[in-house]
């Protein structure tokens, strides 16, 4: 086999073992919605010991040393299954440990959550937050499934550092989010800390990609569970899919969900290939865009095709509605993406 | 009794707004869910006792009897000040229907009750297999000497825990054309065989219910209108109801919640916000004068015609277009369950979730526009 087809036999597998863990029903979701802290720390240990938390860690180091591509797929698959077990926040976190923190993160033996925004809207993590001295002081924000860490990455403008969740000086406070997950706010006030070598900007640009890649995932399935509603719900005395205004529609979305996997591939492949600061980040904040609108548009549509059924609790449409609404914005926004997208594209007539 | 048609629409426009804002209960303003009657019963007894709960209504069965230019007044005052939506179906729907098909005893008898909240209403029209295609309902009612007998199932029924009355759409004719076995009927909630199971929403209120109804007696006499002719009465209460539906008030909320957001994330004065919010600005007043064009025909006593359905669609997708603005400058906040900083007025993804069934309830825009395909552009089926 060629490389090339190496990699997508690789990919095809980890889908696979994705598939594997994941229930056909929503019921595992539903159950850990509004609870705390959100996940089921069981599960996690299962996606630990098949090396996901591992994903981009290099085989030096004990990890999988998979590319961008692969975590994308994991990413995915986990978006289909409405997956809360905090995956991106841990391989974003892992890329940063080194030595024992890093041993105990993708072994499962900790949960290791990256702690980095000051703010909403942004997907930089400069900030106020001091680090140095083995002393952490500031406040992050956003920081999803933040109730089951026992440690966080946290960023500062002299250097990332590990923050036990237990240490003096470390307060977190906790709100619900829509899809039944959570936010933390942590307050660090000169907390103990031990300085990190590495790099959370290049981390979070993949987190933002994986993020894109989890709403790939998330209209994917639920279009599918749409298009078998269409495909069986009567009304007027024939399937509702029937009716070509809804099928143009239905075509409409499909289109979308093609655009954005394209354009989730294609950055994942950059990623993998490119050392251009610049190409990077087009290629991501393109990908995260098209994810982060088509979600919303794909999400939306699911439920009104649905009708009133798609309104209620007990549908599982409005799940994937409610993941979305959280995840479009979490590692920027539409608007966000584009915004960089115009700083850092190069021009089209090129 | 006042004319307040008579009044200049300024002088209407103060009296209410002070009445409005000395009586209207603080803490129901700008609620983020639709009410239930133990809630709203206070505001609707104050609304009665003040002769103000149905401005619609002619003053000869205890309406206000405004005009057009003035029930938007009354309605903009009390949107302004952040009055919630009360349990209104005996307001907006049976009352209008009523003074239009009822008996001079079911006026009688019914329309006292709406007016001094002893009946709180509910509407049974949509089934499980009867949501876009109303007429395929099969909830039948069997004539047995003096009464009906009902067996079926009605679904969405909004705040049916709250009713003690619905009104009901039932098969009464199985071997007619399906619009031509349907009539209509008035049954207390608490008759025998009635069972209310309320429906968990996307958004984890139970503002809608199914109803059961096993062998439940319904005397002939609240049969309203013909026997098998309740469809036509149905739709023209649809479109009353669409009327309310399309009424600018929801979208008119949003908006101000919009700005309010967008200053507090620090985007009002971007170039790209400002024209979206703009454009969702004109259509809104584009909206109003269309709505009141709608709302005129009703008080000169004309029938609507079914391009009413225009204004339910631009009003409910309006309200969708501004919450999707709202969640686009929400950022991280578009995710969160409660409101940013415990401030109501500041819930992005709330007012998104509350905007979704819009489309859908009321006849889903997708019928809506069926309607005004076939019926307004007579485009061949």
């Amino acid at each position: 086999m060629s490389a090339a087809e190496d990699r997508s036999e690789n990919i095809r597998l980890l889908r696979d073992s994705a598939a594997a863990i994941i229930p056909a029903d929503y019921r595992r979701i539903r159950a850990l919605r509004f609870t705390d802290p959100g996940f089921d720390r069981a599960v996690w240990q299962e996606m630990c010991d098949m090396g996901w938390a591992a994903v981009r860690v290099p085989e030096a180091q004990g990890g999988s040393g998979l590319g961008v591509a692969e975590y994308c797929a994991l990413a995915e698959a986990l978006g289909r299954g409405l997956v809360p077990e905090p995956f991106i926040g841990a391989v974003t976190a892992a890329s940063v440990l080194s030595g024992a923190a890093l041993a105990e993160a993708i072994s499962g033996a900790s949960v290791i959550l990256p702690a980095w925004q000051e703010r909403a809207n942004t997907i930089d993590c400069a900030g106020d937050t001091t680090v140095s001295g083995g002393r952490a002081n500031g406040r992050k924000m956003f920081i999803a499934q933040a109730g089951g860490a026992d440690a966080f990455v946290v960023s500062g403008r002299d250097g990332v550092a590990l923050v036990a969740r237990d240490a003096a000086g470390v307060s977190l406070s906790i709100e619900r989010t829509q899809d039944g997950g959570s936010f933390g706010t942590l307050t660090l006030d000169n907390a103990a800390c031990t300085p990190l070598a590495g790099d959370m900007a290049a981390a979070l640009e993949e987190a933002s990609l994986a993020t894109g890649a989890y709403l790939l995932g998330v209209m994917d399935r639920v279009f599918s569970m749409t298009l078998d509603y269409m495909r069986t719900r009567q009304q007027f005395g024939r399937a509702i899919g029937s009716f070509q205004a809804l099928q143009h529609r239905a075509a409409d979305l499909k289109i979308q969900v093609a655009l954005t996997r394209a354009s989730v591939e294609a950055a994942a492949v950059t990623l993998d290939t490119s050392q251009h600061p610049a190409v990077r980040q087009a290629a991501v904040s393109r990908a995260k865009a098209r994810a982060a609108e088509a979600a919303m548009l794909v999400t939306r549509q699911c439920i009104q095709l649905h009708g009133g059924i798609g309104y209620t609790d007990e549908a599982d449409a409005g799940l994937f509605l409610r993941k979305a609404m959280v995840l479009s914005s979490l590692h920027g926004g539409a608007a966000l993406h584009r915004a960089r997208y115009a700083a850092v594209a190069p021009d089209d007539d090129e | 009794m006042t004319d307040y048609n008579a009044m200049d629409d300024d002088a209407f426009r103060l009296m209410v707004r002070s009445w409005v804002v000395a009586h209207y209960p603080e803490d129901l303003r700008n609620p983020p869910k639709r009410l239930h009657w133990r809630d709203n019963k206070v505001w609707y007894h104050k609304l009665a006792e003040k002769g103000w709960l149905c401005p619609g209504w002619p003053a000869a069965h205890g309406g206000m009897g405004l005009d057009a230019g003035k029930q938007i007044v009354f309605m903009e005052e009390c949107e302004r000040h952040g009055v919630a939506r009360t349990n209104d179906h005996g307001i907006i729907m049976v009352g209008p229907l009523l003074i239009q098909y009822g008996t001079e005893a079911q006026r009688a008898e019914f329309l006292p009750k709406i007016l001094s909240g002893d009946h709180v209403w509910c509407q049974g029209y949509s089934e499980p297999n009867a949501g876009s295609d109303l007429a395929s309902l099969r909830t039948a009612a069997v004539s047995d000497g003096d009464d009906w007998v009902v067996n079926g199932q009605k679904i969405w029924t909004t705040l049916a825990n709250d009713a003690n009355w619905i009104f009901l759409l039932v098969r009464t004719d199985p071997a007619a054309k399906k619009q031509e076995g349907i009539s209509f009927l008035l049954v207390p909630m608490d008759s025998p065989g009635i069972t209310v199971r309320p429906i968990v929403n996307i958004d984890l209120h139970d503002e809608f219910c199914e109803v059961f109804f096993d062998a439940v007696r319904v005397p002939k006499r609240w049969t309203v209108g013909a026997v098998n002719q309740g469809w036509t009465m149905a739709k023209n209460l649809l479109g009353f109801e669409r009327i309310y539906l399309g009424s600018p008030k929801l979208s008119g909320y949003a908006l101000s919640r919009l700005k309010l957001l967008a200053e507090r994330m620090g985007v009002w004065d971007d170039a790209a916000f400002r024209d979206r919010y703009t454009g969702l600005s004109m259509e809104m007043a584009d909206l109003k004068a269309l709505h009141a064009t709608f709302v005129d025909i009703v008080r000169r006593g004309l029938p609507l015609g079914p391009d009413v359905s225009m204004l339910k669609v631009i009003q409910t997708e309006l309200f969708q277009k501004i919450t999707d603005a709202m969640m686009d400058i929400a950022g991280e906040n578009a995710g969160l369950l409660e409101p940013i900083e415990g401030n109501r007025n500041l819930h992005p993804a709330g007012q998104f979730i509350q905007a979704r069934p819009s489309t859908i309830y009321g006849g889903s825009n997708e019928i809506q526009r069926n309607i005004l395909a076939r019926n307004v552009l007579a485009l061949p089926a």
